[in-house]
């Protein structure tokens, strides 16, 4: 990673650290505003843990600091059914159920290896309520589309262009033309 | 817009319903003959540039990224059926809930009601029809003959291919004639090995550079349009920053609106056209305003119907009189029947394994190739009538794998390899027009501006069966033979309509028994009333219709100012 990408790193990783605080507060109700469900502050919670066990940090920022939980949030807000909606609740309580029965903790108070071990569990798809395998679906689906749709990745990594003016139907592979990366 | 009292304030030389693909073309060629044009729109004003809201966000600038959310969707549940139907170009869709229809079979209607209609997001492809296509119906028996040939367009394809700008490669191929071409989009490495795979396999099966309706060498024709070089986004839906493409907006509107001679009026819910039985002529157009529901009436010596084909046979069988009880020039009974369309509803992909070092490096405005018909073409060969042309594309996209969690997932998706290029086509089936493929009035319920609703009664036949297995049958073969492996047919059983090439209900003929329009487009009982648009259509052929709409629309507008002058009428 060269100097200017770590710059460009640091500046986005503060950035999510600014959203952070909204998951550390003890407070009822969720910070974050929806149209057609409510959320409790310690659901909110698991939704951002969740995420950001799915794509966490590395050198590069992870899910959480790009906001993704939020995006994943409105998408499960504004597009989709009531009952989906209910469902999604009803798998994410049964999540933290299943974390307290194990661990004795909600989702987002359990270490790194205890969530991952249950999320990847859940990968399989087998040996948990329907309503928790689709909520997993549900929020592993849009976590993905949040990230690698996020300005970050479109920016940085899977370079978006808006405006490409050419098309070459025979590009070597090897060769990298994306305008942005050049100056890189 | 001000009340106008007076008759001479709301009186025009020419009069045009409609402002989309074949009416914009009908203001431009009429304005600026000098004609004053009142230009009639049911929908808002869509303003060049101005109008595009959403033409240059990024993809995590949309609220959803681009989906349309759950809401709208349930609002307007057939035009989500529609492929250019997402969070980017929603807004020139109409809302399905506020315009019902009646489907006695399911049709999805696909509409756009705005300045510029629905060329705002058509797919932009411009293929001439050949002399195969006009002497159809004559030489297979169905329909009635068109009542001109090639020949009789032919001037016309390239007046307005020069104007409208269309990219493509000379050919040479009598199914599919050259035209006025500005450099043609190159096919990629795979697109040009399957082509060469088909003539080297085949007779009379070519792959050529799709043809379409982009800027790719502006020429000072169009600099002056204000429109410039295409810049590849293939983003056109939105409206093009670059005027790029071709669209009444970016095009024939704002050349029409230069020469100071048209009015544009949008919110206008054309009711109906006024007849007159002392003079024998249409004298004018009764108009809703959208929103106050007020009824006024606009006067001319010609009208231009170009409502988009269906809302075209909605307004003439609305337009009845002590002459014409079942509707204008509707003599013979025979309005709103005989409607067709193309046959979308089928698919074929498939991978190959070549090219691994070769990828493609920004976009094609024109999607790839197409493959003009090659069945039925020179003589009748197969157990069906008519053919299919298709579209040909490939690419390659990385290979996602989204299993896992971590670090393994992020790294996964950020740095996913290549996957093997894949390659598709898609039928474009014409289908034939029959008395049972029809649209009527249903005057039980009425929409919300008193006007009766449309009653759609479309369905596919044998001969659409019998066309989509052979095209599955021959692609899959053609497909085979150049090396083509993990070969999947796809039937989207989608219903007629989807296609959005619906054409006919007011056919032109020869004969005033059979048929509504004369050669000239011309009512043949009302002969100042002229249908351009896709309700003109005797049969459907295979090509994208909308260039020959343009060609048939500058013909028809010459003629009339023609007749005019001479008196004719």
């Amino acid at each position: 990673m060269d100097r200017r990408t770590v710059i460009k790193n640091l500046t986005i990783l503060t950035a999510g650290v600014t959203l952070l605080p909204s998951c550390l507060q003890k407070q009822e109700k969720a910070l974050v505003h929806l149209k057609n469900f409510s959320l409790k502050a310690s659901q909110e919670k698991s939704i951002a843990s969740v995420v950001d066990t799915i794509i966490p940090k590395t050198d590069s920022p992870g899910a959480l600091a790009l906001g993704v939980h939020l995006f994943v949030l409105k998408m499960v807000d504004e597009c989709y059914s009531k009952k989906d909606q209910q469902n999604f609740i009803e798998g994410l309580d049964q999540l933290d159920e299943v974390m307290q029965k194990n661990y004795g903790h909600s989702f987002y108070e359990c270490n790194i290896k205890q969530r991952e071990d249950t999320l990847l569990a859940l990968e399989q798809q087998k040996g948990f309520p329907t309503a928790l395998i689709t909520f997993y679906k549900i929020l592993k689906y849009r976590t993905i589309q949040g990230f690698t749709t996020s300005k970050y990745v479109l920016s940085n990594e899977l370079v978006y262009e808006l405006v490409p003016g050419r098309y070459n139907g025979y590009f070597p592979v090897k060769v990298v033309n994306l305008p942005s990366k050049k100056n890189a | 817009m001000p009340k106008l009292k007076n008759i001479k304030d709301r009186t025009y030389d020419a009069i045009v319903i409609g402002s989309g693909m074949s009416g914009g073309w009908a203001a431009k060629e009429l304005t600026q003959k000098g004609f004053k044009t009142l230009m009639l729109e049911r929908g808002r004003d869509v303003k060049h540039l101005k109008d595009y809201p959403t033409t240059n966000m990024y993809p995590w600038e949309f609220p959803h990224h681009g989906e349309v959310p759950y809401n709208i969707k349930q609002s307007s549940p057939i035009a989500n059926r529609c492929y250019a139907f997402k969070e980017d170009a929603m807004h020139f869709f109409v809302k399905d809930n506020e315009h019902p229809y009646i489907q006695t079979k399911p049709f999805d209607w696909i509409r756009g009601y705005q300045v510029g209609g629905k060329s705002l997001l058509w797919a932009r492809q411009t293929q001439r029809w050949s002399i195969f296509d006009f002497e159809g119906p004559a030489r297979d028996g169905y329909a009635v003959d068109w009542p001109i040939r090639y020949e009789d367009l032919a001037p016309w394809y390239s007046y307005v291919e020069k104007f409208a700008g269309i990219s493509g490669n000379h050919d040479n191929l009598p199914e599919l004639p050259d035209g006025e071409f500005l450099p043609a989009f190159p096919l990629n490495c795979v697109e040009d090995y399957f082509k060469k795979q088909l003539s080297s396999n085949y007779q009379n099966r070519h792959v050529i550079s799709a043809r379409c309706a982009h800027l790719s060498k502006p020429k000072p024709i169009h600099l002056e349009q204000g429109r410039g070089q295409c810049q590849n986004r293939v983003l056109c839906q939105r409206g093009c920053p670059f005027g790029g493409y071709f669209s009444s907006n970016s095009s024939t509107i704002p050349w029409a609106e230069r020469t100071g001679n048209l009015t544009l009026r949008p919110f206008s819910v054309v009711e109906s056209i006024i007849y007159d039985e002392d003079k024998g002529k249409a004298v004018g157009v009764s108009v809703i305003d959208a929103h106050t529901k007020e009824v006024t009436e606009y006067f001319a010596k010609i009208i231009f119907v170009n409502a988009a084909a269906l809302n075209t046979n909605l307004l003439l069988l609305n337009s009845t009189s002590s002459r014409f009880p079942n509707g204008l020039g509707n003599d013979n009974g025979l309005m709103g029947k005989y409607v067709a369309f193309h046959n979308y509803s089928a698919r074929i992909h498939a991978e190959y394994e070549g090219y691994k070092g070769l990828t493609t490096d920004g976009r094609n405005p024109a999607g790839g190739g197409y493959i003009p018909r090659f069945r039925n073409v020179f003589k009748q060969e197969t157990g069906f009538l008519r053919g299919y042309a298709a579209g040909f594309s490939s690419f390659r996209s990385a290979e996602h794998n989204n299993n896992g969690i971590g670090e393994n997932l992020k790294s996964n998706l950020l740095h996913a390899p290549l996957g093997p290029w894949k390659v598709g086509s898609h039928m474009m089936g014409e289908t034939i027009p029959k008395e049972t493929n029809f649209v009527s009035l249903d005057n039980s319920g009425k929409d919300e501006w008193g006007m009766p609703l449309l009653k759609i009664s479309i369905d596919y036949d044998d001969n659409d069966a019998k066309m989509k297995a052979d095209f599955f049958e021959q692609f899959t073969e053609m497909y085979s033979r150049a090396g083509f492996t993990n070969i999947k047919t796809e039937d989207s059983k989608q219903a007629p309509g989807l296609d959005i090439h619906e054409m006919g209900g007011v056919r032109m003929g020869r004969d005033p028994k059979t048929s509504l329009l004369n050669k000239w487009n011309q009512l043949h009982a009302c002969k100042n009333v002229f249908v351009t648009d896709g309700a003109c259509m005797t049969s459907t052929s295979t090509q994208n219709p909308s260039l020959t709409y343009m060609a048939l629309t500058a013909r028809a507008v010459d003629y009339a100012i023609n007749a005019l002058k001479t008196r004719e009428i």
